[in-house]
């Protein structure tokens, strides 16, 4: 089983699980670090709830929502997050190389994903389940079904839409583009911060 | 055939007046919207989302780790709003799952590492395979099993789902007990730096 990395009152551990329970043995003391929030930088206007995880340099622009339980972790290099985009809950944008990750406007991450890809580019959908690989990057418009692994190096056409189950991935190009979502961020920003706490925002 | 005691630690868990058995470690936004109606089982590190919407479950239902249910989207003519969810009685969701469902009907069984798409409804006795996708808007006959992303009808239930359900939801809720001999598990001494 992987090593989960767990935040328990703000110090970070790794542990290796044996089977489903954990063996104190197992424990490894991974390093500390300060209570997540202090290095993310928040847009005004950005909602973004308390419960949500967020882990090294971090750039959120304004509009952008981020539900609870939602991981941002730049392990090693920045991550950088423009506006109005959706990050729903249990989604993992994870930075993994050093160079920076850019994300654009107006994506969508629905439940659940996994991102590891280095940029990404405007009015995206990334659906549930999906896994979105390093070498990959997502231009405009591109639509990541549910379920679907694009591990392919490339820059994806605009349009690219990827369908389909885990292993049997097809693709095609599409002319629309995908419908904006700033009535659902308008809702959300008005619904959320009455039953979470907010982030509060820097400058 | 009995199922074997699934043993859960006394302190990971809560248990309400009405039987309901919630982990402490799933997540419960907006609680005050959200109905559970008794003898359900909540396991760790699940979501509901009652913030976005009402979301009411029946008797007897099983959220399995990790999945998360969530009210789905809709856009009005005059505007946007969450729908509210209704989840029947004796459903089995699965782990990994996610509900976007805009109804899931009674006595369903949910996989694990389901997507249901946003405003799906699922009618009673149906079931939903593992790792399936209903895309959006799909309806669920019942005495169904849909299976394959995106999912189809594969194969006919019987009509004893109906007590087969019940069965399999209440043994399972009455072999869901507390491990009284677990002591609270604190993998490590901590120095708190303050």
């Amino acid at each position: 089983m992987r090593a989960t990395i767990q935040n328990i009152n703000g110090y970070h551990f790794a542990l290796r699980p044996t089977r489903t329970k954990w063996d104190p043995s197992h424990v490894i003391l991974v390093g500390l670090s300060e209570r997540e929030g202090h290095w993310a930088k928040i847009a005004n206007g950005a909602i973004v709830c308390c419960e949500c995880d967020l882990q090294g340099d971090i750039t959120i622009g304004s509009r952008t929502v981020i539900h609870p339980r939602a991981k941002i972790i730049a392990l090693s290099g920045p991550i950088i997050i423009g506006e109005n985009n959706i990050i729903e809950e249990q989604v993992q944008i994870i930075n993994s190389s050093e160079t920076t990750m850019v994300i654009g406007n107006n994506n969508v991450f629905e439940v659940d994903c996994h991102v590891e890809s280095k940029f990404i580019g405007d009015n995206n959908i990334v659906e549930s389940k999906a896994f979105v690989g390093r070498q990959t990057s997502l231009s405009n418009g591109c639509v990541i079904g549910a379920k679907c692994e694009v591990l392919v190096a490339e820059t994806l056409q605009e349009g690219s839409l990827f369908y389909g189950a885990g292993s049997d991935v097809k693709r095609r190009v599409q002319s629309d583009k995908p419908s904006a979502q700033g009535a659902q961020i308008e809702f959300l920003s008005k619904v959320l911060p009455n039953y979470h706490r907010i982030r509060k925002p820097l400058g | 055939m009995e199922l074997e005691d699934t043993l859960f630690s006394t302190s990971e868990y809560v248990q309400t007046h009405t039987g309901n058995k919630v982990s402490r470690q799933s997540t419960l936004c907006g609680s005050q919207n959200i109905i559970l109606n008794g003898k359900n089982i909540i396991m760790g590190e699940s979501m509901i989302r009652g913030d976005l919407a009402n979301v009411r479950m029946g008797q007897y239902c099983i959220l399995s780790k990790q999945s998360v249910i969530r009210p789905p989207f809709k856009k009005f003519a005059k505007g946007v709003a969450f729908f509210p969810l209704h989840v029947g009685d004796h459903v089995f969701i699965g782990e990994n799952t996610v509900v976007n469902a805009a109804v899931v009907g009674s006595y369903v069984y949910i996989g694990k590492n389901c997507v249901i798409g946003r405003r799906c409804i699922l009618k009673d006795c149906c079931m939903i395979a593992d790792d399936t996708v209903l895309p959006p808007e799909t309806v669920v006959s019942p005495f169904t099993i849909y299976s394959g992303s995106p999912g189809h009808c594969v194969e006919e239930l019987p009509e004893a789902m109906q007590d087969l359900m019940i069965d399999y939801t209440k043994s399972f809720y009455q072999h869901y007990i507390p491990d009284k001999d677990v002591s609270g598990v604190n993998p490590i001494n901590l120095v708190t730096r303050k």
